[in-house]
């Protein structure tokens, strides 16, 4: 049943459900990976496809069967035999066929017309949606030293972003990047883009052009990852700190299970212990906190990206709308100011061009009172 | 099919309903034949399921049926109905409009089975199965994952259990394996043995006393109808089944104001409890044993001797009984019942024995439509 819970350590480490189709229990990686590797033979974990020829003849010689009845038997197996439609008329894939019994094309067939009867063709997903497809496409490296290895365990991993916008409580954006299991956690924190990282601090009308010098991400690296009672803390730098003590000292004084530590640049995929589809937390800036699903593990395929340069590997991304400028409602806002007599509300969204046009003269002076902070939107990385 | 437009359901739930039919009309040739399987996918253009998609909406797509057609191929299906799933993965992996194709999710915990569904394939000369299993893994048409699909910890509204078509599910057959005809002959042999060497211990006098005759005489016939017995129950009860299907429409067009979601949850529901109750017919409560109800049959000859050989071998499955009695309840009066038999349409469960017993009864008076003709 759904809710029959395994406390059992999972010794050996071949991932079952916890739930019915939410999560598993929690697996050691790197065992995961060589379990599976132990059962396969390495030509079917290999990149090569064996010969189709070669493959026929040693099919023959197992199943000790001659050459005639292998003919046959190819013949009747041949993915030409499957073709639903006489060869001379094509089937138009476009549009729904009209006279199907099965229910999937009925509803489809719905769909479309209600599709058509919309005067807008296409909605904003539906055209980036074909963007990221492209960047999955196949890409094999120019150099062997590049290749992935194979065998190698490639991660999906969803990273949502922080539930501090109201809408984000029902949508759940999130990225997806590919890791493979040789990758830190440290190089996962990189890979994370959140527009918190990009915030800048302080007021800056009088001096507009040195403000964006110092992001928080410079001035704030301290940051962990959360699993299976264990933070991964960033301590790559002289200046991080180690933030999550005060978790840990809490938890101890209210009488929670004991949490441990480690480092995040020390700590690979292969050697992590995760269940698969469980919400972990990734928590950086002191309190911008995101979710973080290890969605699947898997291993390495021939038409995965096999460039190790490319990873980690973006392969979605939630787009958000973007703020516009007050004055031109053409470009993302820049520029963030309060008690402004140029501008229409209070405060106010201005993108660089407008905020420096209407707020300082040709030699750059200050016009009128007013504070500017600098504002960074939360589509920037759209 | 009227009332999809009426109900959305979920893409999956859609794409399950469409392989569930075609594997229903796999099942109806009990043929294991790739031919078969070919004609059939032919028939019903089931390689249309990819048209009309958005480009965009390919991948998902694809991803989502190879999942839902993943779900067949491995236990507690039918070896049958596995080999369907295998057939209907090699034609979907290979009829998808997503390029590079999308892959086949296989989960670790089910590569034991998968081998050991390809061992069972040689063994029994099916090479179109083993053909096309090796041609899916020759032509890398599998991720070697975690899990069959991926997990993000979705919760869905109105989520239902997954829900398997029960015609699909291997039947028990471990009773039949284990009981063949060189066993009971051994069994036998050992029998005679034994009581041979019993009697040989014993001087003349003594074989009238009680302690040497304790063995069964009768163990070997007696093993061997309880087998035919399960199986002849089984065979009935598998027989019964597309009756209980085709009574579900009836129901459902009947109760037009009724929504289809609820009149199919009832359904479900309904056959939940009829297949309790065919579990049960044959196990009831020792309280109960004067009241039992006995299968469906077609006539009351079949029935009188059918029972009179069922009794004595169901007591020795006293334990199971004790499991079950308490989650579902029959009521019919089998002793005026003899030379009718007892339909069971609708039963109510009841919360404990004793004192909630009699009420429980009552209720199933009230509610089995069957008991009008026996009262």
């Amino acid at each position: 049943m759904a809710a029959s819970r395994t406390t059992m350590e999972n010794e050996d480490n071949i991932p079952e459900y916890e739930y019915v189709d939410v999560n598993t229990n929690v697996f050691h990686i790197g065992s995961f990976q060589s379990e599976w590797l132990k059962r396969l033979s390495p030509q079917e974990w290999s990149y090569q496809q064996q010969d189709e020829t070669e493959f026929d003849a040693n099919f023959a010689k197992d199943m000790q069967i001659n050459a005639q009845t292998m003919d046959a038997l190819k013949s009747v197996c041949s993915y030409d035999s499957l073709c639903c439609h006489p060869e001379e008329e094509k089937p138009d894939m476009e549009t729904v066929p009209e006279d199907s019994i099965l229910r999937t094309l009925l509803q489809r067939k719905k769909r479309q017309d209600y599709k058509a009867s919309l005067k807008i063709h296409k909605n904003r997903h539906d055209l980036y949606a074909e963007e990221l497809d492209r960047l999955t496409v196949v890409r094999k490296p120019d150099t062997v030293t590049d290749m992935l290895p194979e065998g190698e365990i490639i991660l999906t991993i969803n990273i949502y972003y922080p539930a501090v916008f109201d809408k984000f409580n029902y949508v759940r954006p999130h990225m997806t990047l590919l890791m493979t299991g040789s990758h830190t956690l440290a190089e996962l924190r990189d890979a994370i883009c959140c527009v918190s990282d990009l915030q800048v601090c302080g007021e800056f009308s009088n001096t507009p052009d040195v403000a964006p010098d110092f992001t928080s991400k410079d001035l704030y690296k301290s940051a962990f990852f959360f699993f299976e009672g264990i933070f991964y803390n960033d301590m790559r730098f002289p200046e991080c700190q180690d933030i999550s003590m005060t978790i840990i000292e809490w938890a101890k004084s209210h009488n929670f299970p004991p949490y441990s530590q480690a480092g995040m640049e020390d700590t690979r995929f292969s050697d992590l212990k995760v269940k698969v589809g469980f919400p972990y937390l990734y928590c950086h800036q002191g309190d911008c906190e995101h979710l973080v699903i290890i969605t699947d593990v898997r291993l390495t395929h021939r038409d995965d990206c096999l460039d190790k340069k490319f990873y980690p590997l973006l392969i979605h991304k939630h787009r958000i709308a973007t703020q516009k400028c007050a004055v031109c409602h053409i470009f993302i806002g820049r520029w963030f100011t309060k008690n402004d007599q140029f501008a229409p509300s209070d405060p106010c969204l201005f993108c660089e061009k407008c905020f420096r046009m209407l707020h300082y003269d040709s030699e750059g002076k200050k016009l009128g009172n007013f504070v500017a902070y600098p504002y960074v939107d939360r589509g920037a990385f759209n | 099919m009227a009332f999809d437009g009426k109900f959305r359901r979920s893409g999956s739930e859609l794409v399950k309903l469409d392989c569930d039919y075609l594997l229903g009309l796999f099942q109806k040739t009990e043929s294991v034949r790739f031919e078969v399987f070919t004609k059939i996918w032919k028939e019903t253009k089931f390689s249309e399921i990819f048209h009309g998609t958005l480009v965009h909406e390919n991948r998902p797509f694809s991803r989502l049926v190879l999942r839902v057609a993943y779900t067949y191929f491995v236990p507690p299906h039918s070896f049958q109905i596995r080999v369907g799933g295998l057939y209907l993965l090699y034609c979907l992996y290979f009829s998808q409009r997503a390029s590079p194709p999308e892959k086949i999710h296989i989960a670790l915990k089910d590569w034991g089975d998968v081998k050991k569904f390809e061992r069972d394939a040689v063994e029994a000369h099916h090479y179109d199965i083993v053909y096309i299993l090796r041609q899916l893994m020759h032509t890398k048409a599998f991720y070697f994952s975690a899990m069959p699909m991926e997990l993000s910890f979705k919760k869905y509204k109105n989520h239902q259990a997954p829900l398997r078509c029960e015609k699909f599910i291997e039947r028990a057959s471990r009773p039949q394996e284990l009981i063949s005809i060189e066993l009971l002959d051994e069994l036998s042999n050992v029998h005679s043995h034994y009581d041979k060497l019993k009697g040989s211990v014993f001087s003349e006098s003594e074989h009238s006393s009680s302690s040497v005759n304790l063995i069964q005489k009768d163990l070997v016939p007696q093993l061997r109808s309880t087998v035919v017995d399960f199986h002849t129950w089984q065979q009935k009860r598998s027989c019964l089944k597309p009756e209980d299907d085709s009574c579900v429409p009836v129901e459902e067009s009947g109760e037009g104001t009724a929504s289809h979601e609820e009149t199919n949850k009832r359904a479900q529901l309904l056959a939940s409890i009829k297949t309790k109750a065919y579990g049960q017919a044959t196990e009831a409560s020792k309280s109960r044993r004067h009241r039992q109800v006995e299968l469906e049959l077609s006539n009351s000859v079949e029935a009188e001797t059918l029972n009179n050989q069922a009794r004595p071998n169901f007591k020795k499955r006293t334990s199971l009984k004790s499991r079950i009695c308490d989650s579902v309840h029959i009521s019919g009066d089998i002793e005026k019942a003899t030379p009718k038999t007892t339909v069971i349409y609708r039963l109510v469960t009841v919360d404990s024995e004793g004192p909630g017993q009699t009420e429980g009864g009552n209720k199933d008076v009230q509610n089995s439509g069957g008991d009008k003709d026996t009262g």
